[in-house]
């Protein structure tokens, strides 16, 4: 027969990656395997966290990326939420969505405090990623913050993401704030657009 | 299912305070995985009840410290296996094996000397149906099973399931989507009984069954080199987070070009950005990367 009884671990675990080696020498490792271990095992380890984003930050695998930010996902604190938001300014798209994405996973409450202030950071482009995130938090004053977007930034790309984000939420007591965005912008026929898709929602149309 | 010789609990009792079952949820998600959300209520309370009844607990506080520091685990493992759902059955999603057959296997083994090791796991096999499936999908339909050296390892957290699958007795519900030529090929008759029937001990000695826990990297390190991983019906029961690690793992398990395949409602792109889907003509799979690039 051509199934034969299995014969687990019958390729040999590299030293590096063995229980006793330590973890955070093993983020520099020459080898992405022994990497990746290094950072699942530092995901229960909260003051991990500046050895991780220090490698994140240099690091190219993509693998190994994943498994330093799913690391810093699981711990989850407002520490790793802070050392993740400066690589939303990287140039590598690939990077900054894996980010974004890994932000959004991470606890509210972690979240709010570093990401709402970057609602009034100068670079609208962090802005447009500040109001992405704070569309996903699960807090009370999210409709707030937005519909504080949509009354103050310049910016009308930022405003426009702020309506998605509100579409989304679905909440009709963001109305008022978007009608006088209308007004904001009134030339802007993207804005009116939006609005109308935005207000077609609350009405569950 | 209820707790061994207690009676149920009371169906109208208030079950477990808000912060209580926070703190039990938490540390089960913890240690397996599984997520149970306030709308699993119904399903948590009254197992946890009849497990804190059974072993004499008077508060919540007072059964987590056994589950946390009995030496044995016992009692954990007790709980997780009141907890997990392992509904399963032969040739479920069928089609999942086609593609296994016809289409990933003659991939996998692409340059691959004869006598060669093929490497499939079945990670939550539950009572045995899955892995039992693909051996019999293997020896009836893959062209080249006699060219290779195929290990089947099926794994699950939940003691009691894996103590059946190694056991190998099934009822007809279970086996209804196996052809008969199929069953009276590869099962035997228990007994006298019509409705019971055995798989035969070729195939129960040809599997390795192991208690895994998927979530759980130590455990996870025996398993490398994998060709194909068969994760189905599983992390539906994971959070998004928990998911996302749990195909870490795999990522770690798989040899290079190796396949997840997942159950039919599941999809990795939603999970993980490690994998890169195939469409086959069966079904979709998803493939790890040779490091760096793309397959
Ligand atoms: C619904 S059954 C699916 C069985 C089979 N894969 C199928 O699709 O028919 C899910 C199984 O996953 C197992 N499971 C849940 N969490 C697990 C974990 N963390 N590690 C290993 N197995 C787990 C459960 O015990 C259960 O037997």
């Amino acid at each position: 027969m051509a199934l034969v009884k299995a014969k687990k671990n019958a390729a040999p675990v590299p030293a590096a990656e063995a229980p006793g080696a330590d973890p955070r020498a093993g983020l520099s490792d020459s080898d992405a395997a022994v990497r990746r271990q290094a950072a699942h095992r530092l995901a229960q380890d909260p003051g991990a966290v500046s050895p991780l984003a220090d490698r994140l930050a240099i690091e190219t695998e993509p693998g190994v990326r994943e498994a330093i930010l799913t690391a810093l996902v699981r711990i989850g604190t407002g520490e790793a939420v802070e050392a993740l938001l400066p690589l939303l300014a990287r140039e590598d798209a690939g990077l900054r969505n894996a980010v974004l994405e890994s932000v959004q996973q991470m606890p509210g409450e972690s979240v709010a405090p570093s990401v709402v202030p970057l609602l009034g950071h100068a670079d609208s482009d962090l802005r447009i990623f500040a109001v992405q995130l704070v569309g996903k938090l699960r807090h009370p004053e999210r409709p707030a913050w937005l519909a504080g977007v949509l009354e103050q930034d310049p910016h009308v790309n930022v405003c426009l993401a702020a309506v998605e984000a509100l579409g989304e939420i679905g909440d009709p007591a963001a109305l008022p704030a978007l009608e006088r965005l209308l007004l904001r912008f009134p030339e802007d026929p993207m804005v009116g657009f939006s609005v109308d898709a935005a207000r077609r929602r609350f009405r569950g149309g | 299912m209820t707790a061994g010789m207690n009676a149920p609990p009371d169906e109208s009792s208030p079950g477990l305070p808000p912060a209580d079952y926070e703190m039990l949820c938490d540390f089960l998600r913890e240690r397996t995985g599984l997520s149970f959300t306030e709308a699993k209520r119904y399903f948590v309370d009254r197992r946890v009840a009849a497990r804190m009844a059974a072993v004499g607990a008077a508060t919540v506080r007072e059964y987590m410290r056994l589950l946390r520091f009995q030496a044995s685990g016992e009692e954990l493992q007790l709980l997780v296996n009141l907890m997990t759902v392992n509904e399963t059955y032969f040739f479920r999603e069928k089609y999942q094996f086609d593609c296994l057959v016809n289409s990933a296997l003659d991939e996998v083994v692409r340059g691959r000397p004869p006598g060669a090791r093929v490497r499939i796991w079945s990670a939550g096999c539950s009572t045995g149906e899955e892995p039992y499936s693909i051996a019999i999908m293997l020896l009836e339909h893959w062209r080249r099973v006699d060219e290779f050296e195929i290990e089947l390892y099926a794994s699950d957290i939940d003691s009691s399931v894996l103590a059946r699958a190694q056991e190998g007795i099934y009822e007809e519900r279970s086996l209804q989507g196996l052809p008969a030529h199929l069953r009276a090929k590869y099962f035997r008759r228990v007994g006298s009984d019509p409705d019971r029937w055995r798989i035969i001990e070729e195939l129960r000695e040809s599997i390795d069954f192991s208690h895994v826990n998927i979530v759980d990297p130590e455990q996870l390190r025996a398993f490398r080199g994998i060709d194909v991983i068969f994760c189905r019906n599983l992390l539906i029961y994971f959070d998004d987070l928990g998911r996302r690690e749990a195909a870490s793992m795999f990522y770690d398990a798989l040899a290079p070009n190796g396949f997840v395949c997942l159950g039919h409602s599941e999809s990795m792109s939603r999970i993980s950005s490690l994998f890169v889907p195939r469409r086959f003509p069966d079904a979709i799979l998803y493939q790890k990367p040779v490091q760096g690039g793309l397959p």
